[in-house]
């Protein structure tokens, strides 16, 4: 590893690594040319490339000699600039084959927006804040959005579980 | 030498998740970032078409272990996410001829009375105990109260997060304390013929230790401090902190007392969560065992802790399931801790006020309400929930403890 990627790299470790560990996804600095860091996404790309921007600032601000951060999920292809008929393609999509399963548990879910991407979901219903939202989103939506729509690279729940009422199921402590 | 052009598939791990847990997003979370192939079992979840999900029933483990074998896959490993499911893990790991517990150890591992004859028979240092059938006597009850000692502790066999759980100074409160405790056990509908476990009560520090069983013995992955845990009537756990500030050597006399007590319930594999208090004999301290369960910590407190590489708790079982070296023992750099919050009292939850200001108070790292705004809530020893938990971060563990409780301080629960 060079220098500065192991600049990058420490400088990560220092700020949002943690927190995108906890959110299922992990980084790691692929390549540093010409003041351009390509840090690899593993994991769940919804638990990292949301925070893309961010990522950019604190490295830059770190790391003088990068100038900018390219975040790269591998094995996908690149998204279609036109964000918003990805989002419309997500809701579509959900609309058919997810909406309908989820009513079962009295739940809904939304796609508020997508970008670069990244389809942003809300849960309704008795999904918000269900113990068991997240094998929906994960063992579900966000698998079945990727193979149906090349250009989704991953899925982001903004979904205010706290918020949930009606939850189908709630934990208890154990 | 010869090219292979086989792609190396990453192991694939069948997560049994119970309906009703705290636990499954951290152990997906886990498991993205592990890269697994993930197979979700679950009485829960509905499968949605991406991943696999399977329809598992804690209640019927050979049925469910049918179901699964019938899908005719191969699985390097079984992971249970929460206790609900473990006897289903240990049968399904048994069926596929992967490392597993005994299936007769994770029942007893489940059952108070049970943990408590394997103790006695294998000389594990515990607090001195009856059990009482559930057909036994007021009088009965309140002899064998007597003669654990007073005061003493009235427990429910097969209840957990200490509901069901009071303590009794004289044979009076023995006796409403059984009375109160089998109302609780007919709510949560339990059978009728369950036992009640009587222990003396042991005054003294109070610890739970975290750690993965191998064949060369019990990995520790977190001690942490309980203080301020109540002397009764109830024994709402409130605050956790890490690393233990209890002298090396109890320490170490824990973890072995800790290591005897899974063994002598049979237990071999994957994570357990010891609970023990520090009691005295001789003017010499001496840990005694508490409750042993076949899992990592419950709740959201293994969210306190990070490993080597930033791993979870939750990374370190898969790992371990999967036959990789336990890493652990190099838990946080820093002192950790959590605050499980209690519910005060009886009623409807209507609000709990206050969240930016707990959340802003330095060292505070998390915040999370688990009940639903709306919900009816109990208090122990009737209910078996905590309102949420805060989490902190500090150089020390006094200051982790100080962080927890300005921000419970700052938080207003509002109940009607």
């Amino acid at each position: 590893m060079t220098d500065l990627a192991a600049q990058v790299t420490a400088a990560l470790q220092r700020s949002v690594l943690p927190s995108v560990i906890a959110r299922g996804a992990t980084l790691r600095v692929v390549a540093v040319d010409d003041g351009v860091a390509t840090v690899e996404v593993t994991g769940s790309p919804g638990a990292a490339l949301p925070l893309a921007s961010r990522i950019e600032a604190q490295v830059r601000a770190a790391v003088p000699e990068i100038t900018a951060v390219r975040m790269a999920a591998p094995g996908r292809e690149p998204p279609p600039r036109d964000a918003g008929s990805l989002a419309e393609q997500a809701r579509h999509v959900l609309d058919a084959e997810i909406n309908p399963m989820i009513s079962v548990h009295n739940g809904h879910v939304t796609v508020p927006g997508a970008d670069r991407g990244l389809v942003r979901i809300r849960l309704e219903g008795g999904c918000q804040g269900c113990s068991l939202a997240e094998v929906t989103v994960r063992q579900g939506i966000e698998p079945l959005l990727r193979a149906r729509l090349p250009g989704v690279a991953g899925v982001v729940d903004v979904t205010d579980h706290e918020a949930g009422t009606q939850p189908f199921f709630s934990a208890g402590k154990r | 030498m010869a090219a292979s052009n086989c792609a190396v598939e990453p192991p694939r791990v069948l997560l049994l998740v119970p309906a009703r847990t705290y636990r499954a997003a951290d152990f997906l979370a886990a498991a993205g970032r592990m890269g697994l192939d993930l197979v979700v079992g679950s009485d829960g979840a509905l499968p949605l078409g991406g991943h696999p999900v399977a329809r598992v029933s804690p209640g019927d483990p050979a049925g469910s272990a049918d179901r699964i074998m019938a899908l005719g896959r191969r699985f390097d490993a079984v992971v249970a996410a929460d206790a609900p499911m473990l006897t289903l893990a240990a049968v399904l790991a048994e069926r596929m001829g992967l490392p597993h517990n005994p299936v007769d150890a994770v029942i007893a591992a489940a059952d108070k009375a049970e943990q408590r004859r394997r103790w006695a028979g294998a000389a594990v240092a515990q607090p001195a105990f009856r059990i009482v059938p559930a057909t036994a006597s007021q009088d009965a009850l309140r002899r064998a109260a007597a003669e654990a000692g007073f005061p003493c502790v009235v427990k429910a066999v097969s209840l957990s997060a200490s509901q069901g759980i009071l303590r009794a100074d004289d044979p009076a409160a023995a006796a409403a304390a059984a009375r109160r405790i089998r109302r609780i056990l007919a709510a949560a509908r339990r059978p009728g013929h369950e036992p009640l476990l009587v222990e003396q009560y042991v005054p003294g520090p109070e610890l739970s230790i975290d750690g993965l069983l191998t064949g060369h013995g019990l990995t520790v992955t977190a001690i942490f401090d309980k203080p301020g845990t109540p002397d009764g009537p109830t024994f709402e756990e409130t605050v956790l902190v890490t690393p233990s500030r209890l002298p090396r050597p109890v320490q170490a006399a824990a973890i072995a007392t800790a290591g005897r007590a899974a063994r002598a319930l049979g237990l071999s594999h994957g994570p357990v969560h010891a609970e023990l208090r520090i009691g005295q004999r001789g003017g010499q301290p001496r840990p005694v065992m508490l409750e042993l369960a076949a899992r990592s910590i419950g709740g959201l407190c293994s969210r306190a802790l990070r490993f080597a590489g930033d791993q979870s708790l939750e990374e370190l079982v898969l790992a371990d399931a999967l036959g990789r070296p336990a890493a652990a023992g190099r838990p946080a750099a820093r002192p950790s801790g959590v605050l499980m919050l209690p519910v005060p009292r009886s009623g409807v939850l209507r609000a709990v006020e206050g969240r930016g200001d707990a959340i802003a108070v330095p060292g505070v790292t998390g915040l999370n309400i688990t009940i639903p705004v709306g919900r009816r809530v109990q208090p122990l020893p009737d209910g078996d929930r905590y309102l949420g938990f805060i989490f902190a971060e500090a150089d020390t563990q006094e200051d982790v403890e100080q962080a927890l409780a300005r921000a419970r301080e700052r938080l207003r629960v509002v109940i009607s």
